[in-house]
């Protein structure tokens, strides 16, 4: 796998600020302190996308020291820019005292990444809230969210899994990245902070995988609609993984690597999906055939091959690469409606609505409300059932369609002590497997 | 002698269902007449998930068994695990009611009465209650009957289990030709009391059943069970931290935790590559041994560690003085090589892997075969069905008459 950090190939267009007025408006919004330092990273590493950044807190040292170029301090009244102490709900409260400033953010925004940790205050308690704003302000909400190392404890990990909960109603996309899973792919003598700053480089790669959906055009184009499509209805589990792969045999080995990508491997992601997005970049000599053979080979992992919607893209700085993204949803039983229909408001509310404190027919919601009870866990996936021969695949060692879905998924949660006995005992201990 | 009964015993595990058919002579002796096994589907962590599947496999291994044995069975005992199963210890105490002070029958009934009064939350069933050593006036007793003293006291360790899932799997032994269930035991009882030697159960020992899905403990102190429980992990927790630790598939992972699984990282596994299929297929690998067991040391050593904390929270005492016999491990995935060893670490006792009773047959010794053996071994000695004096109250239905007493 290659070094998730290095800048991108393929950021022609958007990195010489050619975009075009009326494109897509996007901006990444790093929650709390994990989710600043990580946007501020991005900031650092400067891809070059001219993606906008802004960076949230109730914590006004932590903020200060941000580079981001739009910041904004909530909760001021509430923690007098103290920070939450770790409270939830006042990382809650925090955000709702201060939504027309929030909702200003996301003013004539299409699309939005969410970067927060959770298991502390401000990310667990604000993220949702925050996530919900920019709904209603029609953007299409992807969350990248950090959880915590077994390790720093069960109420941590608690409060994280209470707001991933809320967080997979209140956004299109939750993309977990467990901090345990992510140490395992670093070297032995790598420190917490290297962990990290793995999350973070994860965070940079999936963000320029999914811009490069949406800015390239390509052999076969994916355009907004179809991103915002693949997570509608909202509030299932969402899959999400990356490929790499480059020389001769980089379909096979850009397949090996995306089987390979951790974030397929946690308890949190979907493996399986109801609608797929898969998008290919290769270079020139991509062909049609080779395209075909990875759709087959990826649909018959993830998905059915009717479910899944195919991109290709040619950028002429990846001759002989090629990276593949797949993207998906999963549904569960409990589905947001509420926002969902501010979805299909007439234009005019989408622009000014947020920003205008007496609309009360979008305010009027209590907060306690506006964050709906974590949905229940329960699949009601179409795919259980589907069983068939993927004979074709095994020369790149698939495994049979039931076998890597999680075995225990469909059971309840096995907790002892906080933590989820059924997540490997050696990703909790944090203890690193070489392979 | 009583006419003989034909007793199916059956223990629907995680991964395989075993079914054994016996000839009981109640009271006196048994013969096991036929085997049955059939993969075990539909159930995880011990549960029932899909009632349809667990049904085909119960009843294919019924069918085999019976086939076996060329007869058919009259009655069924059956055994119960999973996470629903729970414990709690009580202490019921009467004075003696006669003038002279000597224990008489009644005394000990009245005791048995107290301790059925408690009551139990709704949708919860008392299925065993455990009986420990009868104490008069403070000094422990075998047998306190004809015996003088003032205040009789008796400690009882009562399981529980879940409504639901208990009729759930009464339904599926039901729905095979109308077998009756006449009594449910659970699989950490049943287990550790045949792979217990009367001496060691004295001497107190720590009996763990490890099977696929879950694993059960109970601990005999002064020849009685003291504390039973369940940890909903087993076997298939390695298989499957070994397919995600090592990216590779569950059948897969299974071979490998069969083929290399070892529960210590020693100096050969450091060194030692295998191969994840073997067979020089495409996309076979390389995987270090030392991540395999690495995965299963994190394991198991957990596991171990939970049913520690989980025996110390109810206040048992696991010093080598009060478990004088140490662990004693059965179940399947007990065969994997060097588990006592972390039995042994963890626990700070002697540990080791159970051996069958001699008289059992060469086939019927594996550590998976525990259970339902016992469960004939409860068959062998529960009251007969004009035995009066110990059966159960009459109710409507068995849930209602389930509670068993043992060792009263």
């Amino acid at each position: 796998m290659s070094n998730p950090a290095e800048p991108p190939a393929h950021s022609d267009a958007i990195a010489q600020g050619q975009m075009p007025e009326d494109s897509i408006r996007v901006k990444i919004v790093g929650i709390g302190g994990a989710g600043t330092n990580a946007v501020d990273r991005l900031q650092l590493d400067n891809f070059g996308l001219g993606l906008r950044i802004a960076a949230l807190n109730t914590d006004a040292q932590s903020l200060n020291s941000s580079p981001a170029p739009e910041k904004l301090l909530i909760g001021r009244s509430l923690t007098r820019g103290a920070g939450t102490g770790g409270e939830l709900e006042v990382g809650r409260q925090a955000a709702e005292d201060d939504r027309d400033r929030i909702a200003k953010i996301f003013q004539g925004m299409d699309l939005v990444f969410i970067v927060a940790g959770l298991g502390g205050g401000t990310g667990s308690g604000a993220a949702p809230v925050v996530a919900q704003i920019a709904s209603e302000a029609g953007c299409l909400v992807i969350a990248f969210v950090m959880l915590p190392f077994t390790t720093e404890g069960a109420r941590r990990r608690q409060l994280a899994e209470q707001a991933l909960g809320e967080l997979r109603v209140q956004c299109d996309a939750v993309i977990p990245l467990p901090n345990d899973l992510l140490l395992q792919h670093l070297p032995e003598e790598s420190t917490v902070l290297d962990a990290f700053g793995q999350a973070d480089a994860w965070i940079g790669r999936a963000i320029r995988a999914i811009s490069a959906i949406l800015f390239h055009t390509g052999l076969i184009n994916l355009d907004f609609a179809t991103l915002r499509r693949t997570f509608t209805p909202r509030g299932g589990k969402t899959l999400f993984g990356l490929g790499q792969g480059a020389g001769e045999n980089c379909v096979a080995e850009a397949l090996h690597d995306l089987m390979l990508c951790p974030l397929l491997h946690t308890p949190e992601l979907s493996r399986r999906a109801d609608r797929l997005l898969v998008n290919i970049v290769g270079g020139p000599e991509l062909s049609l055939a080779r395209v075909n053979e990875i759709v087959a080979a990826i649909a018959e992992k993830f998905g059915s091959r009717e479910q899944t919607v195919l991109g290709a893209v040619i950028d002429e700085r990846l001759a002989g690469k090629l990276e593949i993204c797949v993207v998906g949803a999963t549904e569960v039983r409990a589905k947001q409606t509420s926002v969902a229909s501010l979805r299909t408001a007439p234009s005019g509310l989408r622009a000014d609505g947020p920003v205008t404190p007496n609309a009360p027919t979008i305010f009027a919601k209590p907060p306690a409300a506006a964050v709906p009870a974590v949905p229940p866990p329960v699949h009601t996936s179409k795919l259980r059932g589907t069983k068939d021969g993927g004979a074709a695949q095994n020369e790149f060692h698939f495994v049979g369609n039931d076998e890597q879905r999680g075995y225990f998924d469909s059971t309840d949660r096995n907790f002892f002590e906080g933590e989820d006995l059924d997540v490997p005992a050696y990703l909790r201990k944090g203890i690193k497997i070489e392979l | 002698m009583s006419k003989p009964q034909i007793v199916a015993a059956i223990d629907i595990g995680t991964s395989k269902v075993v079914v054994l058919i016996g000839e009981i002579f109640p009271g006196d002796r048994l013969n096991i007449l036929g085997v049955g096994q059939a993969s075990s589907l539909g159930v995880r962590k011990g549960d029932i998930l899909d009632f349809m599947s667990a049904c085909n496999g119960a009843h294919a291994a019924l069918l085999m068994a019976e086939q076996n044995a060329r007869t058919q069975a009259e009655v069924a005992f059956l055994a119960q695990s999973g996470a629903h199963l729970d414990g709690f210890a009580q202490r019921a105490e009467v004075n003696v009611s006669a003038s002279d002070n000597k224990v008489r029958p009644i005394d000990v009934q009245r005791l048995l009465a107290e301790a059925r009064k408690k009551e139990l939350p709704t949708g919860r069933l008392a299925i065993h209650h455990i009986r420990n050593s009868f104490k008069l006036d403070g000094r422990a007793v075998a047998d306190p009957q004809s015996q003088q003293g003032e205040k009789l006291e008796l400690g009882f360790w009562t399981v529980t289990g879940d409504e639901a899932h208990l009729s759930n799997a009464i339904h599926l032994v039901n729905g095979y030709n109308g077998l009756e269930v006449k009594d449910i035991i659970v699989s950490s009882v049943s287990a550790a009391n045949v792979v217990t030697p009367e001496m060691e159960k004295k001497i107190g020992a720590l009996v763990l059943d490890i099977g696929s899905g879950v694993t059960d403990f109970a601990l005999y102190r002064d020849g009685h069970i003291v504390q039973t429980g369940v940890v909903p992990v087993g076997g298939d927790h390695l298989t499957n931290d070994l397919s995600l630790g090592l990216r590779i598939s569950r059948k897969h992972a299974e071979r490998v935790k069969l083929s290399f699984g070892q529960a210590i990282v020693d100096a050969q596994a450091r060194s030692e590559k295998v191969w994840m299929v073997g067979d020089k297929s495409v996309g076979d690998r390389y995987i270090p041994r030392l991540a395999i067991c690495q995965i299963l040391e994190a394991r198991v050593e957990e596991m171990f560690s939970i049913v520690k904390k989980r025996l110390e929270h109810l206040g048992a005492s696991l010093t080598p003085e009060d478990v004088a016999a140490g662990v004693i491990l059965t179940g399947g995935t007990s065969r994997l090589p060097m588990i006592e060893r972390v039995a042994e670490r963890v626990f700070g006792l002697p540990a080791r892997r159970a051996t069958e009773p001699a008289w059992l047959t060469e086939s019927l010794r594996g550590p998976e075969f525990s259970t339902a053996v016992g469960l004939l071994f409860f068959a062998l000695n529960a009251p007969g069905r004009n035995d009066a004096k110990n059966s159960p109250p009459k109710g409507d239905g068995l849930l209602n008459q389930l509670t068993r007493w043992f060792g009263v």
